[in-house]
């Protein structure tokens, strides 16, 4: 019983020792001219300076997440250089952008991709550009994610899976079945498919009449009431979407559940998260990437649109906006119609440990859940490293603020300052791991206002979501919440989509 | 002289529920789940008062020696509780049953005090008086106790020398009764000279409060301790009883000196000897230079590489005599490196092709060992593998862990090596396995270095051999995102240590 000795001598050492450490940190990506402060100046319609320079230029995109970033992708594969790609803050990469101290890189939010099933062919065409897929067809190991990868902490231990599985009763087991069995039937429908777009043909009435409930009205309809399965769809719906399931659209909880059919034990992750493949899509695209450029304003003219960014104006024939939809009727001239879509607010953070703190039972995992806790838990970006050893470990944590209203919530986000969120986070944590606070040694916070869209009931049909992401005219919209469902997917879906587009109607203009 | 009668009220009202809340803290941090173990803890404490209360009617005589006898069993039991408590957890499988005892015992003792006590006084005081000044003490050394065990006690103190301090009080009391009350006492001396000894007893528990755990941890080797270290990877120990020496790694056993000999000949020899002109050879693992000693056998090696993670062990077994009577002080030999690192992330920096490749690590018991055992592993270890190379994987037994030795051999046929499972009897050990990998088709070989004490030319190809018993199982591959052997071994080992 090696394991409950060296626990007990740990436990008998640490009662001895406790001090709390001196912990260092701040928030991320709030120096003046980034993050939230620029995204005020932008809705409060500040003053910015005239342009200085005026440049001609078939396309320009505005953004550079993965959306942005993947119509650069497509723009470039296709053989089409003369755009510019301009991106507010200092890195790209929005909510794939990662950081890296001593001990590990790390991602700021996305920080994984399920493994696309073959129905998905852009995203298997980039694994493949990538590496991550060989020719053979089968997927690198060094990027799957390694075992062990999932543990919940549930009355007073850690279980293997995140799924509920102690303390369950014959009829929560019961519940679970009718649940997989409700679920296998959507996916089997062709309704639910990634990119979302791809399945919308498919969807009867019964199914568009899910985008009038919620989650949590379904579940009473179905008379699912297991409280373990109830808290494991709602930590899914949080996870993914920032979206309680008594919030949610049913259509999007159902489709988190039913849209895939992996083909092989994922996801694919890295230390840095999905910053991982923004740096290598970086290092072919870099040359069209100009950051630090704010977008303040896009201007119709008779033909194509002004472009103003710091000192220069584009003059662009066409537009790919893969910024955050909600921002366009800030910077558009004229205006589009206000986007009906709110928007999660979400807390990522990243804890830098001088030690593990004492672990009893399951090994530490990828995911690290904790049962009934207001936030997501940790994912171990060291998880993939190929050591057997790791003396010292990066944590990155995650809370969608998800409770009732969004402005409350980013309210709450915005209003705590940075020792109010770290004794918040320190808190959660402790009720897992009692040592926490003497092996944190730094602790930054990144917090992101307007996360990704809330698909709230009503969201998935709402005829402006559809209209907006249909393309049209020479302003074509491409960020990912154009699908109100924040997914790599469907990020690089909507960015190749609008590029392709872009692409089709150049020539056809080149050739008139 | 009220006041401090009082004061003893006081004191062991504190000590009782100090007792009380050590246990509830100890059960949560050890069982997890604190509204439960308070919960219980409390419950469970109270009534066994009620019942230490019930008894004191039973007690007619000799009311003053007879409080004195609890106080100090209060002591002893409450002041070790902790110590106690953390060592049945550490070593037994009936903390819960125990700790339990443990509160009820302490409970019943401590509900026998004030009912004695205020029998006692109840001479001097009136009934009035009486029952509103015992009460007033007894809650308000709860207060000083409830408030005390968080802010000071624990933090500061910790939990083995809390109870302990409080052992003592509860001693210090008897003594100081014995004082009080000598007139009621035949013998003072007699109660004065148990009070010491308990006094002892404890005080000596206080001093070596830190080190419990460790002369616990030496009482699990039945040996003579001669070596022990721990470094920032393992604890490492070695033991010898008569000629034997046995070395642990975190308790596991790596060899015995008795007959570590089949093991490593086995290990090296089947495939070195088949390997014509083998100049470059690896070794992963097996710091303690036993593999390398056996290697250094073959005159036509020109160098041979050693990466081993702890830089403690690789050191000790260069320098420790007795260690390098047993490896021959193979790590000295100048054919020899010695690179201490974690062996996957090294594998990937290192551009060398080797000849031969010994991969002698732990067995596979958790997630972090189990990466070394897996397809990526093996693939890029083909690439460091020469075209006529050879590999050899220690594999764990293939009679106790069936599923896993196959495994290992089916992860290491995944990775593109044609493979050559083996196996031999090493008895500290029982039937022990490996896997040969080889890029090209192979041959046992037909000659073997001289001087080898249990493999000869004519039994090599017998190794090869598997009974019925030992015959392959299927089994998935082990990969890193899928770690099947993690898991087989953890089956299959917990079935025959239970
Ligand atoms: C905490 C968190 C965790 C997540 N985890 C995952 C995950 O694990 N897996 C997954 O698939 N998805 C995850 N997501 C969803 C993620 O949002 C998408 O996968 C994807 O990264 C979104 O890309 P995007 O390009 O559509 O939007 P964004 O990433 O929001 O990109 C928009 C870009 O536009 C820039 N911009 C804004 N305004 C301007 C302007 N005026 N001028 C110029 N540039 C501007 C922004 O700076 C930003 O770079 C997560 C999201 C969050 C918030």
């Amino acid at each position: 019983m090696p394991t409950r000795r060296e626990f007990g001598a740990t436990a008998l050492a640490g009662l001895t020792a406790k001090a709390d450490r001196k912990l260092e940190g701040a928030f991320v990506f709030e120096a003046p001219g980034q993050g939230v402060e620029a995204g005020h100046r932008l809705r409060d319609h500040a003053r910015f300076a005239a342009p200085a320079r005026r440049v001609r230029i078939p396309a320009v995109i505005v953004g550079g997440g993965v959306a942005g970033l993947s119509a650069a992708w497509h723009f470039d594969r296709r053989g089409f250089r003369d755009f510019v790609l301009l991106e507010l803050e200092q890195q790209a990469g929005g909510n794939a952008r990662s950081g890296e101290n001593a001990v590990s890189a790390y991602p700021w939010a996305a920080h994984y991709l399920p493994v696309p099933d073959k129905r998905q062919p852009l995203v298997h065409e980039l694994c493949r550009e990538l590496g991550l897929l060989h020719d053979d067809g089968t997927w690198d190991e060094r990027w799957l994610c390694h075992s062990p990868q999932e543990r919940l902490f549930i009355h007073g231990r850690w279980q293997e899976g995140i799924e509920p599985l102690v303390g369950l009763t014959k009829a929560d087991a019961a519940q679970y079945a009718h649940f997989e069995e409700r679920i296998a039937g959507f996916r089997l429908s062709g309704a639910f498919r990634i990119p979302m777009e791809a399945g919308l043909a498919q969807n009867t009435a019964a199914h568009r009449a899910l985008d009038g409930v919620t989650m949590g009205e379904w579940m009473r309809r179905e008379g699912l009431y297991s409280p373990y399965l109830k808290w494991f769809i709602d930590y899914s719906t949080r996870d993914d979407y920032g979206t309680r399931a008594a919030d949610i659209s049913a259509w999007a909880g159902l489709h988190y559940f039913a849209a895939r059919a992996p083909e092989e034990k994922g996801p694919l992750t890295w230390p840095e998260g999905n910053g991982w493949i923004v740096k290598r899509l970086l290092a072919k695209l870099g040359r069209y990437v100009r950051t630090g450029a704010m977008v303040h304003r896009i201007q119709r003219q008779r033909r194509g649109w002004l472009v103003f960014t710091g000192d220069t104006v584009y003059e662009a024939d066409f537009v790919v906006y893969a910024a955050p939809t909600h921002f366009a009727s800030w910077l558009i001239d004229p205006p589009p119609p206000r986007w009906p879509i709110d928007s999660a607010p979400w807390l990522t953070a990243n804890l830098t440990l001088d030690r593990w703190p004492a672990n009893h039972g399951v090994e530490f995992c990828w995911d690290n859940v904790i049962y009934n806790s207001p936030s997501l838990g940790y994912v171990i970006a060291t998880h993939q490293n190929l050591n057997t050893r790791q003396d010292k470990t990066v944590w990155t944590y995650y809370w969608a603020l998800a409770d009732g209203r969004a402005a409350d919530q980013r309210r709450i986000l915005l209003g705590g300052d940075w020792n109010w969120w770290k004794e918040k986070i320190l808190t959660d944590l402790e009720r897992a791991h009692p040592d926490i606070r003497r092996c944190v040694s730094r602790l930054d916070i990144f917090r992101i206002g307007h996360a990704m869209p809330r698909p709230v009931p009503g969201a998935i049909f709402h005829p402006e979501r559809i209209a907006r992401a249909r393309h049209q005219g020479s302003l074509v919209y491409a960020n990912c919440d154009l699908s109100a469902l924040s997914l790599f997917e469907e990020a690089q879906y909507r960015g190749v989509s609008a590029a392709d587009y872009v692409l089709r109607n150049a020539s056809s203009t080149a050739t008139r | 002289m009220t006041v401090v009668l009082f004061l003893s009220v006081f004191l062991i009202a504190a000590c009782g529920l100090i007792y009380e809340l050590i246990a509830g803290t100890l059960a949560s941090y050890l069982l997890g789940d604190s509204v439960l173990q308070f919960s219980t803890i409390i419950g469970s404490y109270l009534f066994a008062m009620g019942i230490g209360s019930w008894l004191s009617r039973f007690i007619d005589r000799a009311l003053v020696s007879r409080f004195i006898t609890i106080e100090l069993m209060v002591g002893l039991l409450g002041g070790f509780s902790s110590t106690i408590l953390f060592l049945a957890f550490a070593y037994t499988t009936g903390f819960r049953v125990l700790l339990y005892s443990l509160v009820l015992a302490i409970g019943i003792l401590v509900g026998l005090e004030i009912p004695l006590l205020m029998r006692i006084l109840k001479e001097r005081f009136g009934f009035k008086e009486l029952v509103a000044n015992v009460l007033t003490f007894d809650y308000l050394g709860a207060l000083g106790a409830s408030l005390l065990f968080p802010l000071l006690l624990v933090p500061k103190l910790g939990l083995v020398r809390s109870a302990i301090l409080f052992g003592l009080i509860n001693a210090g009391v008897a003594l100081w009764s014995t004082f009080l009350f000598r007139r009621h006492l035949p013998s003072p001396l007699i109660q004065r000279a148990a009070c010491a000894a308990v006094v002892l007893v404890l005080a000596g528990g206080m001093a070596v409060a830190d080190h419990i755990t460790d002369t616990a941890d030496s009482a699990l080797y039945a040996d003579e301790v001669i070596l022990a270290k721990t470094t920032p990877y393992q604890r490492i120990v070695l033991t010898k009883w008569k000629q034997d020496y046995r070395l642990y790694l975190n308790s596991h056993l790596q060899f015995s000196s008795r007959d570590e000999y089949r093991y490593h000949e086995t290990l090296v020899h089947p495939g070195l000897a088949s390997v014509a002109g083998a100049r470059r050879a690896l070794v992963l693992g097996g710091g303690d230079g036993l593999a390398v000693r056996e290697m250094l056998k073959y005159p036509g090696l020109e160098s041979i590489t050693l990466v081993d993670l702890d830089p403690e062990m690789t050191r000790q077994f260069s320098t420790h005599p007795l260690l390098l009577e047993l490896n021959a002080a193979a790590l000295k030999n100048a054919k020899v490196h010695i690179v201490n690192a974690d062996a996957f992330p090294w594998l990937e920096r290192d551009n060398g092709v080797y000849d031969f490749v010994v991969v002698d690590f732990p067995d596979p018991n958790n997630y972090s060992l189990g990466k070394l055992y897996t397809t990526a592993f093996y693939r890029l270890l083909r690439h460091h593998v020469a075209e006529n190379g050879a590999v050899v994987v220690q594999s764990t037994s293939p009679m106790f862990a069936r599923k896993s030795f196959w495994c290992i051999n089916e992860t290491l046929k995944q990775a593109g090596f044609k493979t050559f499972p083996y196996h031999a009897y090493v008895p500290s050990f029982g039937e022990w396995g490996y896997v040969l990998g080889t890029r090209r088709d192979w041959q046992p070989p037909t000659a073997l270095p001289t001087g080898l004490r249990f493999l000869t030319a004519g039994n090599v190809r017998s190794l090869f051999d598997f009974p019925p018993d030992l015959a392959p199982v299927p089994a998935e591959p082990n990969r890193l995102n899928d770690q099947t052997l993690v898991r087989y071994y953890d089956q299959e080992w917990r079935e025959i240590v239970r």
